[in-house]
């Protein structure tokens, strides 16, 4: 089961991207480098490292230099499809009443 | 953890409890509606992107099932059944989406008056693993599910 703690904020911030997210669902299959991952997400090298080094950041990817080729893997602390799903599920739930403040606000001079 | 901003605030009371007040500019009575009718639960609950309600049987035990298709395509189905529909005050129903199936949330959803013409909203959510799940297998539910298993041994060998 997932453990909260206050450095689980960093794991949030991270996977709340939907390309972090499947950053890290590519590298659950094999590892991969910046280069590769940049072309995978029609991305340029520079957006894929800022990427990498928020998943670096908080522990869900390493990566190493061989060369001139910087290899990613996942991390330590490998988040598991469960604890993902979680971090997808309360950025929904936070959106949601976004939403819903958004949908009161317009509808406010509606007959009930 | 903690997170407030100016429109919600954010706590997570248990390891597997996320729970999320706001308050909203507008009576209880319009609130409950947003939540509990189709038509109008349909132009917030997808954050924007369209949604279909395919089921939402507002009552105990009722199933609900909407499905979210965002601008790329993509297609997301969310379903549960109602535990609880108290009117005006408090929802509990199941939450499930379809690509995590057996991962299902107890979704609470608790109204509040806050002053002339606000609400405030307390969402509460709780998470279970089918690792909890297959714990629980091996505490209580394990003689139970042995008394099971020696009467289907009879009722195949009687078959025989």
């Amino acid at each position: 089961m997932v453990q909260y703690s206050s450095d689980l904020d960093s794991v949030f911030a991270a996977v709340a991207d939907p390309t972090r997210r499947g950053i890290l669902e590519r590298l659950g299959r094999r590892e991969a480098s910046i280069t590769e991952l940049a072309e995978a997400f029609d991305m340029t090298l520079t957006g894929m490292k800022k990427h990498v080094k928020v998943l670096e950041d908080a522990g869900l990817v390493q990566t190493q230099k061989v060369g001139r080729v910087r290899t990613c893997t996942l991390g330590p602390r490998r988040l598991t499809a469960e604890a993902q799903w979680i971090a997808t599920y309360q950025q929904m739930v936070e959106a949601r009443l976004d939403s819903l403040g958004a949908f009161l606000e317009r509808t406010k001079g509606d007959q009930p | 953890m903690i997170t407030t901003t100016k429109r919600h605030t954010l706590t997570t009371p248990s390891d597997r409890t996320i729970r999320v007040e706001r308050e909203f500019d507008a009576p209880r009575d319009r609130v409950w509606r947003a939540f509990t009718e189709p038509e109008l639960a349909a132009q917030w609950w997808g954050r924007g992107n369209k949604v279909v309600i395919e089921r939402d049987e507002v009552q105990r035990g009722g199933h609900w099932r909407y499905v979210e298709h965002s601008p790329d395509g993509e297609v997301h189905g969310f379903e549960g059944r109602y535990r609880e529909v108290t009117p005006k005050d408090r929802i509990v129903r199941t939450f499930e989406w379809d690509g995590m199936p057996g991962y299902t949330i107890l979704e609470t959803a608790e109204f509040f008056d806050a002053g002339p013409g606000r609400t405030r909203l307390v969402s509460t959510s709780l998470f279970f693993s089918p690792e909890e799940r297959d714990g629980m297998l091996h505490s209580g539910m394990e003689g139970g599910m042995a008394e099971s298993f020696a009467a289907l041994d009879r009722l195949l060998a009687e078959m025989r």
